[in-house]
């Protein structure tokens, strides 16, 4: 069993697994952080962007005026903005019988796996996922489409010249794999090669495995995935959350037992805590709007904004922010919202409903597809706005930070863990908006996955690398990492990993009629042997033991019988034999039957008899007897009847 | 009319008529053992009362003859309630207690009777616990004189108390211990009365008739209790460790107040087995082996004697015992007890500071920590997470304390476990880098821990007053802020954290120790705190705002004086933040949000300063709290807040004050008045008393019988009172004259005092008409004097007049007035028939002086003192309770043993 890491990112994890005879795709995240590399793309004309310096290489060698402008120090390009996607030459993709989503922000790279691949297969993810990862990628989608950009800067990727750019840009890995989005048309035939699972529910590969997604408590429909086969289990853990707000709670019983877990999609911040973040989101928000501000919260349509909302809804009443208006823009807000209601009803524990719906019905939760239309009408100040992308390089956004950038009283509220805030900022510096920076991640913590992993007891951890050592930033944070015993094997992006095994067995299943032929013997106590002659039928991985068919009846002919047309005569097997001579008794025997001179000579597996008179050797071992007698049948007979007779026949 | 002062005193100890007349058929009842008692604490109430009685000298014998009969019938009856029985047990005991009634019980052998164990034990009662507590107590109260301790001695009571000491009710043990204190402590004297009189003065307090014999008896009990403390002090096995708890416990007692002899002995029988108990190394006992060795340590003389020389080793031993855990709670034990030995209080501070100084990183003890020998086990135990928290929560407990021993004790300057406290709380935080601190497996542990965070900014706080704490103020209040902005902190660490910071700004003795990047950081994350989503960190933010308010720093060295709040945040942050809190949807927080208000303006009403625009429209807000908000703090705050201004502005303001300041504060102070008085809850309306206190105060101060209220009982202390600490001392008139009385009460009235308290005193709260009373009473001694002198004064303020309204209250003052008329109907006096003309409804006028004089403010006052249960605690009434609950119980009707049981949790 082996697995290909195609993804280094230890949250966006794409990796597959080949497991007796099928080739599994365990999610297939998209690395966005790329995006920060380019600068934004305005929704309005912006004259500061437009205005940036072209830049220059110190020494004037290299010219690409037209691909790189700097801003506050940092260089961007000046292009559709890009995406880092998962290894594609480490194994072919179209040998992919499954791809397996654990929830909708790990689909995200769907499109560029499934077309243009050869991909033939199939891929599993629970309804929730399927419809709010549809959302995800129509939105981005959208965003891209909305503000075409002519120009496609390639230049800079030349490797020669890369080496010579400053910053992030020189250090940016295969850039020349980074690709822009996907059409539509592509996201609508990767999704339609999606097949919807519930909970539990179990799905047959081919008779060799079965998978089952299990809830991972993390987001609408997020999911971990078990693997199985008869005889061997993977558990692939992928976003998991112990927190009780959201719809179904982690089911972690089923985990238990499993041959390798394949652990990723841990907490992007360990040391933020959840609860506390949003704390600081509320605080800083009320403290914003008092002063007459504006607050901005860049953020993805689904997900953590939730959560933002329902805590919200309790909190601007004991804030006295009642009249201030909260605007929620994206190509897919209303949708969103929907699905929210839809999914959160259908879970059995629906704790978040009344709260969200609430605060739309009361209107203080407005929502738009866009800047454009409506919304500017009936925009009012102070107010929140929540919009997309998080990486501030495309979607409204955009627009809200060349508005509200200027100005000391407004904040920019991070709550999405994906994005280094410092870099989202870089390209609208100088900045005199206040940034408070609240990545709320629910993702399981260190902390809990050691008390999870103690609980479920897997005989093997799989973990991306960053998780087997503590943070970069924070060394001494010997808490913030996975310690286990045995230690965990690591992996990072393109590595291939042997998956250790204890078991190799398969089931044969065996028909009643020959189960009722047998007739088996006791060799010792409690154990029974039978001797099985059968034919093995194996069909989609399925194994199964049949009689051996009978000949068929002979046709009553008058012709005749022609000699060569009669089936073969099936020999009754010899008997097998069982037993261990005893030397000592098996000297005895020798003896009372005239055999005297024997030499016994101690070998590493048993004994060896020499007897000299007839220059014969018996070698008794564990596992066989063998007698070396040259040209003298009648006395191998008779050591062989007094080798028999020390053992049992079956 | 002459009002006579009286004071009825009901004596509880003194049996009166009706009782005695009641006792007989009580003592019939609980006799009879097919009736129920009412409850237990009914026997025990009439435990209390008989003891109550005896301690009056009064003799239970004379008073009740039928006792006698009630014990023996009750002795002899083993059908009896165990609880009877044991009450019994205890009566007995209580009779006993003086020689006279020993005697007497002695000679009717009910003594004998009662406290034989064989009896109680055949007839299997002994196994209640009930009834073996009964026997201890009333053996205990017997033994109060000679006769007592020889008939126990002589009675062989002395084995089966010792038994009883490791009893399986933890009641009846510790009855035991005591018991077996009580005993070698009480009779001491008798010992050392024979030898070298060393307690002469005392001869006075010595139990009389002391004979060779009492000696002897004395003498035989201490050799009986020795040997056995001796034998059963070591544990034989796991389960005999309840035993030596118990006999460490009764050591600690015994010698912490044992005298010389008695405390010689004691040591020279059990030294051994404390030394071998030592070495044993009991976790379980560490903490009581340590009270015993300290209480033997400290009544040893230091003369150098070998008794306290072993005693010392002992105690050497026991701090450096190898579990590191117990060491540390030694350790603690002996600082706690302000040991003052220096060797062992140096070798204490060494072992409390080891886990700090291994966490936080070699900086407290030097480096020759290795020298420490139990330097392994202490990291091992660290390792630990459970231990290791609470070795460090131990040690930070202590560090106040440490700090403040001799210098010599102390291996380093105190500040430097001011830098170990904020290292540690750095690391807690999780915000120290390793490579300045300690052990990382250690560290690890601590990390995020809340508990620890609590204990340590707790002794930080603690730590303000330790030598050389100014130099660590930028440090302080850098890790304080860190924390106050931290997401994770919880509530009480960010509370305990405002605590710090108010107290260590009190260090400052000028502000330039802190930097306006502090202070910058400060106000951001007051103003972001004041809008948590908690509403305790609010409040507590809200609180942290009016404590500043009330510090006084110097902004640098030697210059003017301004309030902590205004130089740390500038000014324009906490009354902003303040009037926002007002709106808060949390009571507790409005509460808070007013009183810290008033804290912060108090300084510009004592300075008389003009109200400002944002002052004016707080004091609106404030008077909407009071009429409409639906909490009751906000509301009792609110009436605080102008009893602050009103009392600020009175006691300081300086002539010049501005009078739109003083005429706002005056209509607001009517206001309060009226709907104070008229509010739901009874604190705010005794609250509006206090104020209406204040405005007696200042209009009466001056003139002659004018008792102030404050003087003779002290204010009531609230929660969110803002009163300060100092006296009221409010300016007195100057050149008032005896006519002068009738104006200022004319304005009284006008201002609604005399309304608020008329109201009061009918209140249905107890509290709020006691404080109505008295304020009335003290009016009506000023305005209305008894002297004869005075009556030209009288005769002038029958003209002022006050409005009693159609109802409510006003209708109720109407009635009480009516029947006072009607009773006095014949008297003439026919102003007074003209001022209070029925009880029609109408708005009626009356005059102040008639009213005053008319509400039997004395009678009143007398009821209204007696505690609302005086009624339901008299002796009468507990035994007509007895009595009433039996009678009801033998009732036809009901079976017994059907009576409802109550389940006690």
């Amino acid at each position: 069993m082996k697995l290909y890491c195609l993804s280094g990112h230890p949250t966006l994890p794409c990796n597959v697994l080949k497991f007796k005879s099928t080739t599994i795709m365990l999610d297939c995240g998209l690395d966005t952080t790329s995006v920060l590399n380019f600068l934004p793309l305005p929704l309005v004309h912006s004259p500061r962007l437009s205005k940036l310096p072209s830049w220059v290489c110190k020494d004037g060698t290299i010219n690409l005026e037209k691909e790189l402008k700097e801003c506050a120090g940092r260089v961007f390009v000046d292009s559709q903005p890009e995406f880092c996607l998962p290894e594609r030459e480490l194994l072919d993709l179209s040998t992919i019988d499954v791809i397996l989503i654990s929830n909708y922000h790990c689909m995200m790279a769907l499109p560029y796996i499934t077309e243009h691949t050869g991909f033939t297969g199939t891929v599993y993810a629970t309804e929730p996922t399927l419809q709010i990862g549809r959302l995800l990628m129509e939105e981005l989608v959208k965003f891209m489409e909305r503000v075409p950009k002519a120009q496609s800067a390639t230049c800079w990727k030349n490797k020669e010249i890369q080496r010579m750019l400053p910053g992030p840009l020189k250090d940016a890995v295969d850039v020349w794999t980074w690709k822009r989005s996907y059409s539509m048309q592509e996201v609508n035939s990767a999704l339609s090669k999606v097949q919807l699972v519930g909970y539990s529910q179990k799905v047959e590969l081919f008779g060799a495995v079965q998978v089952s997604p299990l809830s991972s408590g993390y987001s609408l429909g997020s999911s971990n995935w078990i693997i199985q086969s008869h005889h061997e289990k993977v558990a692939y853990v992928s976003g998991s959350s112990l927190l009780t707000t959201h719809p179904q709670p982690m089911d972690q019983s089923s985990l238990k037992n499993s041959d390798v877990l394949i652990l990723t999609g841990l907490t992007q911040m360990p040391t933020a805590n959840p609860d506390g973040m949003l704390g600081e989101f509320c605080s800083n928000l009320a403290m914003t709007i008092r002063a007459g501000g504006n607050v901005l919260v860049p953020c993805y349509s689904s997900g953590v904004i939730y959560d933002l909302l329902e805590c919200l809804y309790q909190f601007i009443e004991s804030a006295n922010l009642g009249t201030t208006p909260f605007y929620f823009i994206s190509p897919v807000a209303n949708s969103s919202l929907e699905f929210s209601q839809i999914f959160a009803e259908i879970d059995i524990c629906h704790c978040t409903v009344p709260r969200k719906e609430t605060l739309i019905q009361t209107n203080k939760l407005k929502h738009y597809p866009s800047i454009h239309g409506d919304f500017s009408s009936e925009f009012r100040q102070p107010c929140v706005v929540f919009t997309g992308h998080p990486s501030l390089r495309f979607g409204d956004v955009v627009h809200f930070m060349e508005l509200w950038g200027k100005s000391g009283l407004n904040t920019i509220i991070f709550t999405e863990p994906d994005f280094s805030y410092l870099d989202a900022l870089a390209p609208y510096q100088p900045l005199a908006m206040k940034c408070v920076y609240c990545p709320i991640d629910t993702r399981l913590n260190f902390h809990q996955v050691s008390k999870l992993l103690k609980e479920v007891q897997p005989l093997h951890v799989v973990c991306p690398e960053q998780y087997t050592q503590p943070p970069l930033t924070q060394s001494h944070r010997s808490d913030l990492m996975l310690e286990l015993q045995p230690p965990p094997m690591p992996y990072r992006r393109c590595s291939v990993l042997n998956l250790p095994f204890r078991r190799r067995y398969e089931r044969v299943y065996i028909l009643p009629e020959l189960a009722n032929s047998l007739v088996p013997s006791e060799i010792k106590p409690g154990v029974s042997m039978a001797t099985v002659s059968a034919v093995l039928h194996s069909k989609d991985n399925k194994h199964t033991l049949q009689s051996v068919p009978k000949p068929p009846p002979v046709p009553p002919s008058k012709k005749r019988k022609r000699v060569m047309e009669e089936p073969p005569v099936v020999l009754a097997p010899k008997p097998l034999l069982s037993g261990a001579v005893p030397l000592e008794a098996f000297l005895a025997t020798l003896q009372k039957h005239g055999i005297t001179e024997v030499k016994v000579e101690e070998t590493a597996d048993g004994h060896i008899l020499h007897l000299q008179a007839d220059d014969t050797l018996i070698q008794l071992e564990e596992d066989g007897t063998h007698i070396v007698c040259d040209n003298n049948e009648p006395l191998r007979t008779t050591l062989r009847d007094l080798v028999l007779r020390f053992l049992q026949k079956l | 009319m002459l009002i006579t002062h009286t004071h009825t005193h009901t004596h509880v100890s003194t049996m009166d008529r009706e009782c005695a007349s009641l006792l007989p058929s009580v003592c019939e009842v609980l006799a009879d053992s097919g009736r129920s008692v009412p409850d237990d604490t009914s026997l025990e109430k009439l435990l209390d009362w008989f003891t109550g009685l005896t301690e009056a000298g009064g003799s239970l014998l004379e008073a009740c003859p039928c006792l006698l009969k009630f014990i023996s019938t009750v002795v002899h009856n083993t059908a009896s309630d165990p609880g009877v029985l044991s009450f019994t047990l205890r009566l007995t005991g209580l009779m006993a207690a003086t020689e006279d009634g020993f005697k007497m019980l002695q000679e009717r052998s009910v003594l004998n009777q009662v406290f034989n164990l064989q009896h109680w034990q055949e007839a299997g009662l002994w196994d209640d616990p009930c009834l073996r507590i009964g026997w201890i107590q009333g053996l205990r109260s017997t033994l109060q004189h000679p006769k007592a301790l020889s008939f126990f001695v002589q009675s062989d009571f002395i084995d089966p108390l010792l038994q009883l000491q490791t009893d399986t009710s933890l009641f009846v043990a510790s009855a035991a211990n005591q018991m077996l204190a009580h005993i070698l402590l009480f009779f001491q004297k008798v010992s050392s009365a024979g030898s070298n009189g060393v307690n002469k003065k005392e001869e006075d307090l010595e139990p009389p008739a002391i004979t060779m014999e009492t000696s002897a008896e004395y003498s035989a009990v201490v050799k009986g209790i020795s040997e056995y403390l001796k034998e059963s002090l070591i544990p034989k096995e796991n389960t005999k460790l309840h035993q030596s708890l118990q006999i460490l416990k009764l050591l600690a007692l015994l010698l912490a107040q044992a005298g010389p002899p008695l405390r010689d002995k004691l040591l020279q029988t059990v030294t051994e087995s404390l030394e071998e108990l030592v070495t044993a190394g009991c976790s379980q006992l560490t903490l009581p082996l340590m009270d015993v060795i300290l209480a033997a340590n400290s009544s040893s003389c230091p003369d150098g004697r070998v008794p306290g020389q072993r005693v010392a080793r002992i105690l050497s031993s026991m701090l450096s015992i190898n579990n590191a855990a117990d060491l540390c709670h030694a350790a603690a034990a002996l600082l706690r007890r302000g040991h003052h030995d220096t060797v062992h209080t140096a070798r204490a501070v060494r072992i409390l500071l080891l886990p700090l100084d291994i966490i936080t990183g070699p900086t407290l003890l030097g480096t020759n920590t290795t020298a420490d020998e139990h330097l392994f086990s202490v990291v091992e135990q660290l390792k630990s997470k459970t231990s290791c928290i609470s070795m460090i929560c131990v040690c930070l407990t202590n560090t106040p304390q440490i700090t403040l021993t001799p210098p010599g004790v102390l291996p380093c300057p105190p500040v430097l476990i001011v830098t170990a406290v904020v290292s540690l709380l750095r690391i807690c935080s999780g915000s120290s880098s390793s490579s300045s601190t300690g052990c990382s497996e250690v560290c690890r542990n601590v990390i995020g821990s809340g508990k620890v965070q609590k204990c340590a900014l707790e002794a930080l706080t603690a730590l303000n007053s330790s030598p050389g704490a100014k130099e660590k103020i930028s440090e302080v209040f850098t890790i304080l802020i860190q924390y106050l902005d931290n997401p994770d902190s919880d509530p009480t660490v960010l509370h305990k954290s405002y605590q710090a910071l108010v107290k260590w700004i009190r260090v400052c003795t000028d502000l330039s120790l802190i930097t306006d990047q502090l202070r910058q950081d400060l106000v951001e994350v007051v103003k972001k705190r004041a809008c948590d989503m908690r509403w305790e960190v609010r409040d507590s933010t809200v609180e942290f705002l009016g404590h500043l308010a009330g510090v006084h720093v110097s902004v640098t060295l030697g210059e003017e004086v301004c309030d902590a709040s205004e130089a740390l945040l500038g000014g324009c942050c906490t009354t902003p933040l303040l009037k926002e809190a007002l709106q808060d949807t949390e009571s507790y927080v409005r509460a808070s949000a007013i009183s810290a208000l008033a804290k912060t303006l108090t300084h510009s009403w004592q300075q008389g300063a003009a109200l400002t625009e944002d002052q004016t429209e707080i004091v609106s807000r404030l008077l909407e709290i009071l009429s409409q908000d639906t909490e009751g703090f906000p509301r009792r705050a609110v009436v605080q807040y102008f009893i602050s201004w009103f009392f600020s502005r009175s006691s300081h303001s300086p002539p010049s004050s501005s009078t739109s300041s003083t005429s706002l504060l005056m209509q607001c102070v009517r206001t309060v008045l009226s709907q104070g008085s008229a509010d739901l809850d009874w604190e705010v309306k005794v609250h509006t008393l206090e104020l209406a206190e204040l405005l007696l105060d200042q209009a009466f101060s001056a003139h002659r019988g004018y008792r102030k209220g404050s003087d003779a009982h002290c204010a009531l202390q609230h929660p969110y009172g803002v009163v300060s600490d100092q006296a009221y001392t409010l300016h007195t008139h100057t050149g008032t004259h005896a006519e002068g009385v009738q104006s200022d009460l004319a304005r009284v009235v006008e201002q609604g005092v005399i309304s608020a308290l008329l109201s009061g005193l009918v209140d249905c709260d107890r509290p709020v008409a006691l404080k109505a009373c008295r304020l009335l009473i003290t009016l009506r001694e000023t305005i209305c004097p008894l002297s004869l002198g005075a009556l030209d004064a009288t005769a002038a303020m029958a003209t002022v007049s006050c409005e009693l309204l159609g109802k409510g209250w006003g209708q109720e003052i109407t009635k009480i007035l009516g029947m006072e008329k009607s009773d006095r109907a014949l008297e003439t006096d026919i102003s007074a028939q003209r001022s209070f003309s029925g009880a029609d409804g109408g708005g009626d006028s009356v005059t102040v002086s008639e009213v005053l004089r008319s509400l039997s403010l004395d009678e009143r006052l007398e009821v209204l003192t007696q505690s609302s249960d005086h009624i339901h605690n008299s002796p009468l009434s507990l035994l007509q309770d007895i009595l009433t609950a039996s009678a009801a119980h033998t009732h036809p009707d009901t079976k017994p043993g059907q009576e409802v049981i109550v389940d006690c949790y």
